[in-house]
């Protein structure tokens, strides 16, 4: 049984650590990007085109401002003026055109492929194999859907737009400047370096310093999440003085990781300003110095100065985008390792759909274990007729259970076969397998929706008649009227109002509904009442009329009137036979019921 | 209707600044350092103006190396006030967060069974984490950088006008157009951003729950109708993005052109001025690079209002959650409860969850110190609920519940709790290690007390096989736990507070007959000495008891030993009968 914790996939720690590097994972990762956008292409080349246009025209304005100055207003010609200004205007006009289609382009195409990312994503995941979902957390699982593709979304929507447009910027702000007057431009870059020693530096150390607040912050969520499904336990045990201790601990330890980030950017963003100081130092010192020496104009120290105030922005922009990126491509990898895992069941080629069963089950030689553990089922050889009722029993471990996942094909057999009605099951499709299954497990999952919507789950199309009638049969059809809305009264968190008996009795109905021609229970009514499981005993025969029957339970009032009693031990099959036969042998299954007798007094 | 939500939405606000009462200090020597800065880096601008001017006229080496130096000086003033700024601010805005996360969790862990039955896990934790997030953003730097732009804007206004007048005024013409494009923006984008948080949460849920469930998926085949589910979610995820993105293509892009326009009526009157000499070249350097000072603060101003906006609106629902009364609160002056036997009575108690859907009615039932009740009675007639009212998860509607002579409802809830040990049909366990987990109620419990625990509750042996034993995480790396080995746990966790009262709702329906037998050998010696509730569905169970009590819709219609229910109740026969079965047939 999965132990499954509400928030836990909140407890996901986005860890930003890429591992691999390599070119072959590169190239990997960008295939799946332009996999993704290629349905896209003329959106998406639309944006890049208005992305490139709306930086160039970005460019422009201070050199405008230079010539206003130089030709028009030291000129004294005003004329001139009024037309440098209309350029200026122009630009403006251009810019907001440009942008306004680069924005609403990207954001289109970005949203667009990370709404088709997540569908690929879950529809992927619904054709893994059940041994994916017990190998990991389902908190992880989840996070992929969710976390991940939302870490790309920054990614995708401003992320790549920053990356190209700052990008730009800084190289084409360079080449101007160096177009403008090369010595001025050359003096004024030679702060470029020490920008970059800088960013380097904090680069590095924040990148650190994120990962450890994230891991905290991680940790918190984490905490809360957990504390919060466990609330009533917590307050049963009267926890309450120990866990707020200890939530100031971690809370505690998130602000002290979180000061180191404050102190790195209340260090590097101070010198990044000091530098941009320098450098308009150097333009006037320097410039002042040559336009004495009449080598440059007023106007080119009013564009250096004006083209510098900009030029530093870029790069704290490129800085920050370093964290988006990392986490952006270690979730991208994440994504990748999900959509890369095979299905271990898979139909096989040309598999066909199984005919309506008659319900002859037959299991040859079956040997099975999960993954590369070792084997819980030991050449189990059963044959079960057609519309027979039979009891697996056996402590927990015998391998109960795992019968019952192979039958629905949830796993294959690693030697041996199992039939129905002479079909392989590996020869024939899953989904028309499935459809004449039907599976009780003992948790009872509750989707939510309403009560109706849940017992019709198998079969959406059903009638109410049809839904009151399969409630009625599994005896829960008198509490269900008693709810606030009947049929229609929707079921909160995983039906938390109900109890476990009456979810056990929904999950039977909705079985029942779906009329199966091979039935499964797996404990299935181990916590309802007695009176409701009494009549459901009662009505048995009439529920699994014509239908081949597998019932795993412990308790004897349910196994007795099985027509077939198959006794497991450690994965083998150890006896078999009626009731009364069985207790006749006085064998295990004598020594496993004796117990229980022993104590109804 | 529209006036009163922007009274509510006033009163979050002040109240989300009552968080920053605390760094009162930080907060004003910050914005001290902050107004600092910001004269520097105007004086910046100033003195470029001033070489420029020197340049077109003195050409005077040594003046220009002045003023070239003090552009450097007040660069270094600036950095290291800009360092103690940051410095002083963060440690005020990660306080802020400390404080309100602390709160937040102060609140839920004081909140009834009623509050948790009320509200999803989900819900709650979107409070404690978006919510909690977008408020500490707006306080811890929104708030920072709000007054920051505020300054500039104004300080930066204010130079304008000293230097011209007139300049100034054609420069500040379209600032009220920009400001109010930006609140307009803000206004409404919000309630799209909104949404697409919503439905964002919706693709989670929907996801969870279909991978928690996906044995369900699969066994009925139901594959592509969740698929069409999740699209259908995903889709509206898509379509209001858009619809956000829209927004932001038509206004971003506006509220960038907008000082364009300003700064194109500033060029040519500027322009003009210097001509006729009204205005000094280094003046009209200064003037417009003081003028693009403005562009970003403008800008940011409406985004900062939005944030306020969107913070207040968290700031709502985290208030919820802080404000959420407690239902069940200890009374002033509570005593711990008194040392006793324990003694149980319930008398006249009503029940109900809601108001006009009455659980329980008119409850009266003694339970003798030491002795065991059965409470059976079918799915939804009141067994847990009634057992619920003794730690007083809830509170009775009417009437009262007596621990030894004392209501529960005048001691305190944790000497209360305290004595009772609740064992619920699904058990929680905490991803802690097993020894933890049992010691969960006193966490400083010596190592044998845990062990004894266990072995009562036939958890030992099983604990000893796990691979670090007692040290083993439960949830870590696969490691999980079966139904019947969850519940062994809990009730060792339950034994080990070594309680008055057990309360034991149906504790043994998932595990096989051996275990259950055994589980049930542990709980008879538990039960020795303590009063004991049982809900049972068995008759092995309810073999237990000293006293059997039939509910039916949340009524007691039978109660007495098993022989006289015999006789008097039809339900109990029922389940008599039915059990009666399982002996006979054994028995054959």
């Amino acid at each position: 049984m999965k132990v499954w914790q509400a928030g836990s996939h909140l407890s996901d720690e986005r860890g930003a650590r890429v591992a691999d590097w390599s070119w072959r994972r590169t190239r990997r990762r960008l295939g799946l990007l332009v996999r993704l956008t290629l349905p896209y292409r003329w959106r998406t080349a639309l944006a890049v085109v208005s992305l490139l246009a709306f930086t160039v025209v970005g460019l422009a304005p201070p050199y405008l401002a230079k010539l206003a100055v130089d030709k028009g207003i030291r000129q004294h010609d005003l004329h001139a003026l009024a037309l440098i200004v209309g350029a200026f205007l122009a630009t403006g006009v251009a810019t907001l055109a440009l942008s306004s289609a680069q924005t609403y382009q990207t954001g289109w195409v970005g949203e667009r492929v990370l709404a088709d990312l997540r569908n690929r994503l879950f529809g992927h995941l619904q054709q893994l194999s059940l041994g994916y979902f017990e190998r990991n957390r389902t908190g992880a699982i989840i996070s992929r859907i969710t976390n991940d593709v939302e870490a790309l979304d920054q990614l995708v929507t401003d992320g790549v737009t920053s990356l190209v447009q700052n990008t730009l910027l800084l190289v084409g702000t360079a080449v101007v400047l160096l177009f403008l007057d090369w010595r001025l431009a050359l003096a004024t870059l030679t702060i470029v370096p020490l920008v970059a020693l800088a960013t380097a530096w904090f680069r590095i150390r924040s990148n650190r310093a994120y990962r450890r607040v994230r891991e905290r912050i991680g940790l918190v969520t984490a905490t809360l999440a957990e504390d919060i499904a466990g609330m009533r336990v917590v307050q049963s045990f009267t926890r309450e003085p120990v866990n707020q201790e200890g939530f100031r601990g971690i809370n505690d330890r998130y602000r002290e990781a979180n000061y180191e980030t404050v102190v790195l950017n209340g260090v590097y963003f101070p010198v990044v300003d000091f530098l941009s100081s320098l450098a308009t130092a150097i333009v006037l010192g320097y410039g002042g110095y040559l336009l004495i020496h009449h080598e440059v104009t007023i106007g080119t120290l009013l564009a250096f100065t004006l083209y510098l105030a900009n030029f530093f922005d870029p790069v704290q922009q490129l800085s920050q985008l370093y964290n988006t990126f990392l986490s952006a491509i270690a979730a991208l990898d994440k994504i990748m390792e999900v959509l890369e895992e095979e299905p271990e069941v898979v139909d096989a080629p040309g598999a066909m759909a199984l005919p309506r069963a008659a319900g002859n089950v037959r299991l040859e030689h079956v040997r099975f274990g999960y993954g590369d553990l070792p084997e819980v089922l030991h050449d189990i050889d059963l044959d079960i007729p057609a519309g027979t009722t039979v009891a697996l029993v056996g402590q927990t471990g015998a391998g109960k259970s795992t019968i019952a996942k192979l039958l629905a094909r949830f796993y294959d057999p690693r030697d041996g076969r199992i039939t129905v009605d002479g079909h392989d099951l590996r020869d024939v499709t899953q989904h028309s397998l499935r459809r004449q299954l039907g599976i009780v497990p003992q948790e009872g999952f509750l989707f939510a929706g309403t009560v109706a919507e849940n017992i019709a789950f198998g079969r959406p199309d059903a009638s109410r008649a049809d839904v009151e009638e399969a409630a009625e049969a599994v005896g829960a059809d008198d509490w269900i009227r008693e709810l606030e809305n009947g049929y229609d009264t929707e079921l909160g968190e995983r039906g938390f109002r109900l109890s476990l008996g009456q979810r056990q009795l929904l999950a039977f109905a909705r079985a029942l509904l779906a009329d199966p021609r091979i039935l499964i229970l797996d404990e299935a009514t181990s916590s309802v009442d007695i009176g409701t499981e009494r009549k459901i005993e009662q009505g048995m025969h009439r529920l699994f009329a014509g239908r081949t029957a597998f019932v795993i339970a412990h308790r004897l009032s349910t196994i007795r009137d099985a027509d077939l009693i198959v006794v497991l031990e450690d994965g083998g099959v150890v006896e078999q036979g009626t009731h009364a036969e069985l207790i006749s042998r006085r064998g295990v299954y004598t020594s496993l019921y004796g117990d229980w007798a022993a104590h109804v007094a | 209707m529209a006036r009163s939500k922007k009274q509510s939405n006033a009163r979050t606000f002040v109240r989300l600044l009552g968080f920053l009462r605390p760094y009162r200090g930080s907060l004003a020597f910050s914005t001290v350092l902050a107004v600092g800065s910001q004269a520097g880096a105007i004086a910046v601008l100033v003195l470029t103006g001033q070489v420029v001017d020197e340049l077109r006229g003195a050409r005077d080496t040594h003046r220009l190396t002045a003023l070239v130096v003090a552009i450097l000086v007040v660069g270094v003033v600036k950095a290291a006030l800009m360092v103690g700024r940051r410095f002083i601010s963060g440690r005020q805005a990660l306080g802020v967060e400390y404080d309100m996360r602390d709160a937040l969790y102060a609140r839920l862990l004081r909140l009834s069974f009623g509050f948790y039955d009320r509200h999803q896990t989900g819900q709650l934790m979107s409070r404690a984490t978006v919510d909690l997030q977008t408020v500490r953003f707006f306080l811890g730097y929104g708030l920072i950088f709000f007054v920051q732009h505020s300054l500039t804007i104004v300080s930066v206004t204010a130079v304008l006008f000293v230097y011209e007048w007139k300049l100034a005024l054609i420069a500040v013409a379209t600032t009220p157009l920009i400001v109010a494009t930006a609140y307009r923006y803000s206004e409404r984008s919000h309630p799209v951003l909104r949404d697409v948080q919503q439905k964002l949460a919706d693709v989670a849920t929907v996801a969870e729950e279909s991978i928690v469930g996906i044995h369900v998926v699969k066994s009925f085949a139901q594959e592509d109708r969740r698929q069409e589910r999740f699209e259908r979610s995903s889709g509206e995820v898509f379509e209001l993005s858009v619809r956000a993105n829209t927004q932001r293509a038509i206004y971003v892009p506006l509220l960038t052109f907008m000082p364009i326009l300003a700064q194109s009526a500033v060029l040519i009157a500027a322009g003009h001025m210097v001509v006729r000499g009204g205005l000094s070249l280094g003046g009209f350097f200064a003037f417009n690079l003081l003028l693009n000072m403005l562009v970003a603060p403008l800008r940011m101003l409406g985004m900062w209002i939005g944030q306020a906006q969107r913070a207040t609106a968290s700031g709502e629902r985290f208030f919820e959650v802080i404000d959420e009364p407690e239902d069940v609160a200890d009374p002033p002056a509570a005593q711990p409860l008194p040392r006793g036997p324990g003694r149980v009575v319930f008398e006249r108690v009503d029940f109900a969850y809601e108001p006009g859907r009455p659980v329980l009615h008119k409850i009266d039932l003694e339970l003798a110190a030491g002795s065991t009740v059965a409470l059976i009675g079918r799915s939804g007639s009141g067994k847990t609920t009634l057992a619920a009212l003794v730690p007083r998860f809830y509170d009775v509607s009417g009437g009262r519940v007596l621990v030894d002579g004392v209501d529960v409802r005048e001691v305190t809830r944790r000497s209360l709790r305290r004595e009772v040990g609740v064992i619920s049909q699904d058990p929680f366990l905490f991803s802690a290690s097993v020894r933890d987990n049992i010691a969960f109620g006193v966490p400083d419990v010596p190592q044998e007390l845990v062990e004894a625990a266990a072995r009562a509750a036939q958890a030992h042996g099983f604990v000893e096989r796990l691979p670090e034993g007692y040290d083993t995480v439960i949830g870590e790396r696969g490691i999980t736990l079966s139904g019947g080995q969850r519940q062994r746990i809990a009730i060792a966790r339950a034994l080990v507070i070594d309680p008055r009262i057990l309360i034991l709702d149906d504790a043994t329906a998932s595990v096989d007959a051996t275990t259950e037998a055994e589980i049930r050998a542990g709980l008879t010696e538990a039960m020795r000495d303590r009063t004991t509730i049982v809900i049972a569905h068995r008759l092995s169970t309810i073999a237990l008891a000293d006293t059997v009590v039939v509910l039916d819709h949340g009524r007691i219609v039978a109660r007495g030993n098993q022989s006289e229910l015999l006789e008097t109740s039809p339900v109990f026969r029922e389940i008599h009968d039915h059990g009666l079965l399982q002996e006979i047939g054994v028995a054959l």
